[in-house]
C-alpha cells in the first residue's frame, strides 16, 4: 500500500519533469500467477516502446 | 514547528530563470520534519532540475547543500566562500532561513523554493495541521489548551459561533470546531467555569497588526569591549 503512493508520487516527480509518468508503474502479482505475470510484462514493454527511449539519453 | 510545502516545479523554473549554476540549500530543522526542504528534498529537486532544463535544452548545474539551521548565522557563514561559484541560490528553508540568506550574504540572490504556510504539528505521518499564529499574547491557559486564534476560523474568544454542528466548523467538514473542543476539554478538565467569563477584545497589537516584532533580552545581549554598548 506504501510503495504504491510512493510509485504514485515518483509518477508526479517524473510528469512534472517532462518525462512520462507512465514510466513507472507498480502491480501486485503472487508467484502463482504466471500468465498475469507475461501479459503484464508484455503490455509494460509495449507502453514503454509507444513511449520511446528516455529524452535525457538522447540530449 | 514551521510548516511549509516545497513550490511546483514550474514556479521554480520560472523563478531560476536563465541561472545556469544553482545551488540547492536545504535547511536540517523544520523543513526536513515536514518533508519539505531537507537533505532528501534538496536531493530530489536537484535531481527534477538537472533533468527538466537538460529536457529543455538549457542544462542547469545544481549542487546540493543542507545546513543544520539556515535561520542562524553560525550555521550559514560557513557557505560564503562557496556561493561565488553560483548564480543563484534556491533555498528550500522557511521565509526565515531565507531572509536569513538574503541578509548575510547581500550580493548573492536566494530565491524561495518553498511556500511557508504555518506553525504546527504533525497531526499523523503526512498530516500537519496549525496550532499556532504567534499572535504574541498566549491565552491557552484559559481556553483549556487549544488554540482559538489559530484553529477557530474567526479567532473568536467567546465562542463557539452559530456555524458550528455536530462539532465540525461551517467552512469545512473536516475542520473540527475549536469552540467545541475547547468546551469539551474544559468539561472533562472542569474548568468550563474559565470559558463563562466574557473574554475581552484581544489586543492585536501584540500580534502583527503591531508591525514586525521584535524581543531584545538585556541579560543576553553581547557587550561591545570597544564600545561598552
Amino acid at each position: 500500500m506504501n510503495a504504491k503512493r510512493r510509485v504514485r508520487y515518483v509518477a508526479q516527480l517524473l510528469d512534472q519533469i517532462g518525462l512520462e509518468g507512465e514510466r513507472v508503474a507498480m502491480a501486485n502479482i503472487s508467484s502463482a500467477m504466471g500468465a498475469q505475470f507475461a501479459e503484464l510484462v508484455t503490455d509494460t514493454t509495449e507502453r514503454l516502446r509507444e513511449l520511446g527511449p528516455s529524452p535525457l539519453k538522447e540530449t | 514547528m514551521i510548516v511549509g510545502e516545497q513550490k511546483p516545479l514550474d514556479e521554480v523554473m520560472e523563478l531560476l530563470g536563465d541561472a545556469r549554476k544553482v545551488l540547492l540549500a536545504g535547511c536540517g530543522t523544520c523543513v526536513t520534519v515536514c518533508f519539505a526542504g531537507g537533505e532528501k528534498e534538496v536531493g530530489i529537486l536537484a535531481s527534477q532540475l538537472r533533468m527538466r532544463s537538460k529536457l529543455e535544452g538549457h542544462a542547469m548545474e545544481v549542487d546540493e547543500v543542507t545546513v543544520q539551521r539556515q535561520c542562524e548565522w553560525e550555521f550559514i557563514d560557513p557557505l560564503a566562500s562557496r556561493l561565488k561559484d553560483y548564480d543563484v541560490v534556491l533555498s528550500l528553508a522557511c521565509g526565515i532561513g531565507i531572509q536569513g540568506m538574503n541578509e548575510r550574504f547581500p550580493s548573492t540572490i536566494t530565491l524561495p523554493g518553498v511556500n511557508t504556510t504555518f506553525l504546527g504539528i504533525p497531526e499523523k505521518q503526512g498530516v500537519w495541521e496549525e496550532r499556532c499564529q504567534a499572535c504574541g499574547d498566549c491565552i491557552l491557559a484559559v481556553t483549556a489548551g487549544i488554540c482559538p486564534i489559530a484553529r477557530c476560523s474567526k479567532q473568536l474568544l467567546n465562542g463557539p459561533c452559530g456555524g458550528s454542528q455536530n462539532g465540525v466548523c461551517e467552512i469545512d467538514p473536516d475542520t473540527p470546531c475549536a469552540w467545541q473542543l475547547i468546551w469539551d476539554r474544559a468539561r472533562e478538565l472542569g474548568t468550563v467555569d474559565k470559558l463563562l467569563e466574557i473574554q475581552k477584545p484581544k489586543d492585536w497589537s501584540k500580534s502583527r497588526d503591531g508591525g514586525p516584532r521584535k524581543i531584545v533580552r538585556e541579560d543576553l545581549v553581547l557587550i561591545d569591549e570597544q564600545t561598552g554598548d
